[in-house]
């Protein structure tokens, strides 16, 4: 027995016809199409029109609340919009992101609101994209050695990558703001810079030096 | 093999293979010749033995001891085993043992990338750390002198440092104190770590322990690149490395070469890449006025014809630049006929200066002066010793330089140059060796080699020299100097990645 027929699909599979000699892996096999039109799309087709429909009157007919309405106490917050149209008037109001959503970075803070950042270059040396800038300096504390004195992303070039979080060592870094890199008039102006993301970071309660409990398990949330 | 060694030599079996080495060489340089580097701290090829950090241990049969392979001297009919059970079990444990106080603080660490400890831990142990008591906590950040920061925590005793300063230095600065878990290493009573070789404590160290005060927390290891290059400080002509990274020197180490500088180098001639960046000569001027090249040559060679016409033309080489550099004005000076030539300075490539201008026919004065008849001068590099500045401002000068000070700064014509570590050339040190650098980080500006420099003012003065690199340039010069005939111009060395290059120290 050759190995080409041993290849071959015993059962359930698609009927073969022919097997290349070269490449058993390659073979001509047989298509079945429908043999008959199915007519049932008719009842699929006027579901869909119904759902057209059904988002049209109300939208047409139901008055559309203001942003500013519907951040009245007391008013539904999740389930308003959903009740008269179906855009979303960004950017008044944006939907929520997934928990993942890699946004803006911020730097996290130690406990008495230093940057944790220790200047080890990994992120810079992980990232794909050569946008994180990181000039070290030595600390004045007696406690921490090294600290960046100058620690700059370049938003323009980040590609959202998430490996300069993946990267650091001692929590130091995040991309959790669930913020967008904003638009911006200059290209200088994409920069975030050391202060801009530490005013986004809180203090961290991750160990220096990856002791201690998971930081990815007991995070809160970004503060608005 | 063994029958027909001669009597100076000792033939014995590492792991299987059979190897003749000189007498007296040691297990481990004799494994190393086969390719089998052998773990170590304390050992270093340029010190003495002491074998006191136990991670060379290897068997050697009818021994029933372990023997550290750096202080075992290779014997007639030898057996050594490197890689049984016994001795890598011995290796591992005494690297687990030096891992159990040591901070394990890479990220932030200056050495990681290029660490040995952290070189043999991903090679041979990579597991958790066994002991659950605290690490002993020492000093952090230890001053030990102007060039030196030590953590004594990083240290892993090893005594390389101490070695280097008693040995290479000649001096004992630093020592070790205390005992057991709590031994530190020290400044010696009454001692600072001040000789003027102390940065070569760094190179040694296997550890982090000892940091570059000029290099500390500048840069990672692994970001770095390395060109082979010649240190322009004196006429020494050390070899070293250009630890190089986006077009700027961050560093320089000294690179073996048993015929010069062995394993070392001088603090100051570490230091002499700062001088790259600073008061550079970026752009040709024309009577203190920035110019382009094409009106900076045109107007030099218009003003320098009267000079040329009447023999009042004198040429200055300089002992800072390159032997293409010098080579192609003192050919220049050649052709124009009637150049006064002078030898400028002693510096590092004095040696290279005579050779070349000896071979040319022209005679060199060594102490500088500039008669009464000179109108004009042509001068390479930016020191003109002993030359009266009033005098100079007086008369037509056009400087080649690399570096806007000093003399350069009362040029009328000032063209720029390539610096030592920007151009591929050679340079000639003290003992005669003609010996090559490679460019490791771009020129600044506008600056041009010298030897191209000098061919633009060569076309301009309608005199015939067309060299379209300095290796044509070498080739015409090496065919001139009789003592630099056959000289080959070697193979452009490619920079080395440092995230390639295993441990250094």
């Amino acid at each position: 027995m050759s190995s080409h027929q041993e290849a071959a699909p015993s059962h359930d599979g698609p009927k073969v016809l022919a097997v290349s000699e070269r490449s058993p892996r390659v073979r001509s096999i047989a298509v079945v199409r429908p043999g008959e039109p199915d007519v049932n799309y008719l009842a699929a087709t006027a579901k869909g029109l119904a759902i057209t429909l059904k988002h049209f009157a109300r939208n047409f007919f139901l008055p559309m609340k203001s942003a500013d309405e519907r951040a009245k106490p007391g008013a539904p917050v999740d389930e308003t919009w959903k009740n008269e149209i179906e855009t979303v008037q960004y950017p008044e109001e944006k939907v929520t992101y997934p928990e993942r959503f890699r946004g803006l970075h911020r730097l996290m803070l130690r406990d008495d609101g230093a940057v944790r950042c220790v200047a080890c270059m990994c992120c810079p040396t992980a990232c794909p994209a050569h946008c994180i800038t990181i000039v070290p300096e030595e600390s004045d504390s007696l406690r921490i050695e090294k600290r960046p004195a100058i620690f700059e992303i370049d938003e323009l070039r980040c590609i959202a990558c998430g490996l300069c979080v993946e990267a650091c060592p001692c929590d130091a870094i995040r991309m959790d703001t669930g913020e967008h890199a904003k638009p911006v008039e200059d290209r200088a102006r994409s920069i975030e810079t050391k202060e801009t993301m530490m005013a986004r970071g809180i203090q961290s309660v991750a160990t220096q030096g990856g002791e201690g409990p998971n930081w990815r398990e007991t995070a809160t949330p970004p503060s608005k | 093999m063994s029958e027909t060694a001669a009597p100076d030599t000792v033939t014995l079996t590492i792991d299987g293979q059979s190897i003749t080495v000189p007498k007296g060489t040691n297990v481990l340089e004799a494994a190393k010749l086969l390719g089998n580097e052998i773990s170590a701290f304390c050992y270093h090829p340029g010190l003495k033995v002491v074998a006191q950090c136990r991670q060379c241990l290897v068997s050697v049969e009818k021994n029933p001891k372990l023997q550290p392979s750096c202080q075992q001297t290779c014997g007639e009919g030898m057996v050594v085993h490197t890689t049984d059970t016994l001795s890598t079990n011995a290796r591992r444990q005494m690297l687990e043992f030096t891992l159990v106080n040591h901070p394990i603080d890479c990220p932030i660490c200056d050495k990681a990338g290029e660490c040995t400890l952290q070189k043999l831990y991903f090679d041979a142990d990579n597991h958790d750390s066994r002991v659950d008591t605290a690490k002993v906590h020492k000093d952090k950040a230890v001053d030990l002198g102007p060039t030196v920061v030590l953590d004594q925590e990083r240290c892993i005793l090893c005594s390389r440092c101490i070695r280097a300063c008693d040995e290479v230095a000649g001096v004992h600065q630093l020592d070790f104190a205390h005992r057991g878990d709590h031994e530190v290493l020290t400044t010696a009573p009454g001692e600072s770590l001040d000789n003027p070789y102390s940065l070569n404590v760094v190179d040694v160290c296997p550890v982090g322990a000892l940091t570059s005060k000029d290099f500390r927390f500048t840069m990672r290891a692994w970001e770095l690149e390395a060109t082979q290059s010649v240190c322009n400080g004196c006429s020494t002509g050390c070899n070293i490395e250009v630890h190089h990274r986006n077009g700027r020197a961050w560093r320089i180490v000294p690179r073996y070469n048993a015929a010069v500088n062995k394993w070392w180098m001088c603090d100051e001639g570490r230091l002499t890449y700062h001088d790259l960046r600073e008061h550079r000569l970026a752009g040709a001027t024309v009577d203190g006025l920035p110019a382009g090249w094409d009106r900076a040559i045109r107007v030099a060679a218009d003003r320098l014809a009267s000079g040329r016409a009447q023999g009042q033309l004198a040429v200055a080489l300089s002992g800072t630049c390159t032997n293409e550099d010098n080579f192609a004005l003192a050919m220049l000076a050649k052709s124009w006929g009637h150049g006064k030539l002078r030898s400028a300075d002693i510096n590092a490539n004095l040696a290279g200066v005579k050779a070349i201008a000896a071979a040319l026919g022209l005679s060199t004065l060594p102490i500088f002066e500039l008669p009464t008849t000179v109108k004009a001068i042509v001068a390479l590099g930016d020191v003109l010793p002993g030359v009266d500045l009033a005098r100079l401002k007086e008369i037509e000068y056009v400087a080649l330089a690399s570096h806007e000070r000093g003399p350069v700064e009362h040029a009328r014509i000032a063209l720029p140059i390539a610096a030592w570590a920007e151009v591929s050339a050679t340079v000639t040190n003290s003992a005669g060796l003609v010996q090559r650098m490679n460019a490791a980080v771009p020129a600044p500006g506008q600056a041009l080699p010298g030897w191209e420099a000098v061919v633009r003012l060569a076309q301009a003065t309608s005199v015939k020299l067309a060299w379209a690199s300095a290796r044509e340039v070498h080739a015409d010069m090496t065919a001139a100097v009789p003592a630099w005939n056959g000289l080959k111009w070697a193979r452009e060395a490619r920079p080395l990645a440092l995230r390639f290059a295993g441990s250094r120290g």
